[in-house]
């Protein structure tokens, strides 16, 4: 998602950056790129009109010396950016029952964001009741169950009722063992008087905690004011903005959600259950210019993988030692973080690196190859793959797995030799504490020693 | 609908006209008399007749010189007005591409042009309209295509397919058509296609049982080109006319799913093929329309949620890129809330006509 953006961001920091004379051509021309790519990122038109004339003065500004004034308008694009993006608030739950109730348009992805969050909150040790109170569209309740049972979280839900508030009536005393409760109402738009009627009428009843509106990310110029009817409706608290995955780069609902001081808590970036990030304007940013995300990265991990094997593999780590089977471990979870696609912005460096079409499919395949390959390993193999150095033995191991895993034998010479790659990498990150986050040096760091040594391999 | 942009575009023609630069040509002013004209071959008697004429040919001129003051815009002028023209049309949700392009017709047709000044406002409406005219193409009748094929009793039935991404309404607007259909007594059959969103095969039964229409479905996971095909099975043995398949949402920019719809289209074949898309949508709509037609092809656009905003420029985007008629437009929630696209009215709406 949203790379010809970056690329358009990055290109014009770079223009300035190696510019000698910022003369008014070099100007006029940078500022129609990142005008073009705002605009076509949906960002409002005034927004846009502000920033570049914002950016022009500065780089005609005389007052300023060449090279502190290249230095400026980086340091001026960047924080406009993040300004247009919005503050960066976290939805904190409070110690009483957190209710936290979604509204929207129709067919924004409520229901479905719903049961991410309520899988997001379940994997962080909450209690965790989805309620469904859309008695509107047909299928609705069906829809919030069904994904409930899929996902293992607890639904309420009232079949046979079809006023949203006396379902709430109904629900509300089954809930006082939850401390996480989240709301599914029906969608509408703040043109509809009995609906707008019916969700201030709910948002008394139920007193949420949070009002969260829900938009997509393709919406165009028509997000401000959706989202300023809503806020003057309801006093939204934040925002949650699905669909990221597309081509779509948010830049009507970032900004709406900006420029109405609602803050945008998290971001869906696709149809799976783990498609949700917490939104952080710096790190968006970050990533958007080809910084990466890792902080984002070290989150999804969390959130796919159990704090037991992560203890493990963390104390592996710290010896800078994986075993055959850890790689394929954390390959795995990497796939159910929704594969390379999805993760290859946030690792630095990657997110710009060109890679062509296909290789990432490709790659995935390889992976699958790899899990044949070790579970057709003894389990001697699996833990100490150094035995494979014996040369002696090591013909006869590989032409044995090969035929148990119905593959080449430089299939499995390859894979060998990328976990002896991959274990020279731990060994030399070992020293860095992930868990406390990177600061934007390590970072920058780290985005050069991928960015260098990398994407050859993908 | 659609009155922030009519307005705006009327300020903008007044500014023009009223800015340009103005290039005086000073009238012709030798006028013969024809009292001299005619003084030595009629006499004494003036020629009435003549007079008249000369009369007449006097106002005739006195109204070429209060409007020959000509206009001419130079192609610098039309750069200073096009940008806050195109300004108008990217906040009434034109895509980029779509709003440049007009910008570059409007110029071809305007620039350079020796124009009267009381004319530039209908001369630049007029372009205008006609460039819009030339993007949106003219809607054809679902309805009497149904009736045209199914009329002679052959027993195949009139297939359509809806596709778009997640959540812009498709299976809302299946009822819509479905009841439609009902309402035409043409009869149909809906497929539950949509094999992978919780609760989308249930949703479209409920719109069948309320409009009392059969539907057609597998169970979740299943292929949805196999249930595509039943449909028509059940169709063709039943003699129903018409059969509408609904399908998952999918993004545009996944490929497996694009190939999967093509699966679908591949194997059900169907007589109309539609997208359906948001009118609130921006700039990637015509991502998101341009990938479903490169997939499949589509024959039509429908657009939902035109009651939300009123801003129109999602028509002009996804007409444009596609060059795909806008069948309906969806208004509301109810079965009744869907509006045939009418080209004429759309432009109306847009001010462009006195």
């Amino acid at each position: 998602m949203l790379e010809k953006l970056g690329e358009v961001l990055r290109k014009a920091t770079d223009k300035i950056a190696n510019a000698i004379f910022l003369d008014k051509n070099l100007v006029d021309t940078i500022v129609r790129d990142l005008q073009r790519a705002l605009i076509e990122a949906d960002v409002n038109i005034i927004l846009v009109k502000q920033l570049s004339d914002k950016i022009k003065k500065a780089a005609l500004d005389e007052r300023i010396k060449e090279i502190e004034k290249k230095e400026h308008i980086i340091k001026l694009l960047h924080d406009e950016l993040v300004q247009i993006l919005g503050e960066h608030r976290q939805l904190k739950l409070q110690s009483k029952q957190n209710r936290i109730m979604l509204m929207g348009l129709y067919g924004c992805g409520k229901t479905t964001t719903i049961a991410k969050l309520g899988n997001y909150y379940a994997k962080r040790g909450s209690k965790v009741a989805l309620v469904g109170l859309d008695v509107h569209r047909p299928a609705a309740k069906e829809q919030l169950k069904q994904l409930a049972e899929k996902n293992k979280l607890t639904a309420f839900i009232e079949f046979e009722e079809d006023d949203a508030i006396k379902t709430w009536k109904l629900i509300k005393p089954k809930l006082k063992d939850y401390n996480v409760v989240l709301i599914d109402t029906a969608g509408r738009h703040n043109l509809d008087r009995e609906l707008a009627r019916e969700i201030k009428d709910l948002n008394k009843y139920i007193k949420p905690t949070e009002s969260i509106l829900v938009m997509p990310a393709d919406m165009g110029q028509a997000a401000k004011k959706q989202a300023q009817e809503f806020k003057d409706a309801v006093d939204i608290s934040g925002v949650i903005i699905t669909r990221m995955d597309s081509s779509a780069k948010a830049g009507g609902a970032l900004t709406a959600c900006a420029e109405t001081k609602a803050p945008v808590y998290f971001i869906g970036t696709g149809e799976k259950i783990n498609d949700i990030e917490e939104f952080n304007p710096k790190q968006f940013l970050s990533r958007l210019l080809g910084m990466g995300d890792l902080q984002n990265l070290i989150e999804k991990i969390k959130s796919v993988t159990d704090e037991d094997k992560q203890k493990k593999i963390q104390e592996k780590l710290e010896q800078g030692r994986l075993s055959l089977e850890d790689v394929v471990e954390q390959v795995k979870s990497m796939q159910s973080l929704g594969g390379f696609d999805k993760i290859k912005s946030m690792i630095p460096g990657l997110g710009s690196a060109k890679i062509p079409e296909g290789v990432l499919e490709i790659q995935q395949e390889k992976i699958q190859k790899w899990e044949h390959i070790i579970k057709s390993m003894t389990p001697e193999e699996k833990e100490n793959p150094e035995i494979f150095d014996d040369k002696k033995t090591a013909v006869s191991r590989i032409n044995r797995i090969a035929k148990g895993a119905g593959v080449n034998n430089s299939e499995i010479r390859s894979l060998l030799k990328q976990y002896k790659m991959l274990n020279e990498m731990i060994k030399g990150s070992a020293d860095m504490d992930m868990s406390q986050g990177m600061s934007q040096k390590q970072m920058m760091k780290l985005a050069k020693k991928f960015g260098k040594k990398k994407v050859r391999r993908f | 609908m659609f009155n922030k942009l009519k307005n705006k575009i009327k300020s903008w023609t007044k500014k023009v006209s009223e800015k340009s630069e103005v290039i005086k040509e000073e009238p012709v002013k030798e006028i013969k008399l024809p009292m001299k004209f005619n003084a030595g071959m009629q006499k004494f008697e003036p020629d009435l007749e003549k007079i008249k004429e000369t009369a007449k040919e006097k106002s005739f001129l006195k109204k070429i010189t209060s409007k020959i003051t000509k206009v001419k815009i130079s192609g610098k002028e039309f750069e200073i007005y096009s940008e806050e023209l195109e300004m108008l049309l990217l906040e009434n949700n034109v895509a980029l591409e779509v709003a440049e392009k007009m910008i570059k017709l409007l110029k071809e047709k305007i620039v350079g042009k020796e124009l009267l000044k009381k004319e530039i406002e209908s001369e630049i409406k007029d372009s205008f309209e006609e460039i819009i005219k030339e993007i949106l193409i003219e809607p054809f009748d679902l309805f009497e295509k149904i009736k045209e094929k199914t009329s002679d009793q052959s027993k195949e039935p009139y297939v359509v397919l809806f596709c778009g991404i997640n959540g812009t309404g498709k299976t809302t607007t299946i009822a819509k058509i479905a009841d439609s259909l009902k309402h035409k007594k043409i009869s149909c059959v809906l497929a539950a296609a949509d094999t992978f969103r919780a609760a989308s095969i249930e949703q479209l039964k409920k719109h069948g049982d309320r409009i009392g229409v059969k539907v057609i479905s597998h169970e979740y996971g299943s292929d949805p080109a196999a249930v595509g095909f039943d449909a028509i099975k059940y169709a063709k043995k039943n003699l129903i006319n018409c059969v509408l398949i609904d399908t998952a949402g999918r993004m545009h920019t996944a490929k497996n799913l694009l190939k999967e719809i093509e699966k679908i289209s591949r194997v059900c074949k169907p007589d109309t093929k539609i997208f359906v898309g948001e009118s609130i949508t921006g700039n990637d709509a015509i991502e998101q329309v341009k990938s479903f037609d490169w997939a499949i092809g589509i024959d039509g656009i429908i657009l939902t949620k035109a009651d939300i905003d009123k801003k129109g420029g999602t028509a002009l985007s996804v007409g444009y890129v596609t060059k795909k008629p806008i069948l309906y437009l969806g208004t509301g929630q109810e079965y009744d809330k869907i509006e045939v696209f009418n080209k004429e009215k759309f432009i109306e709406k847009l001010g462009l006509e006195d």
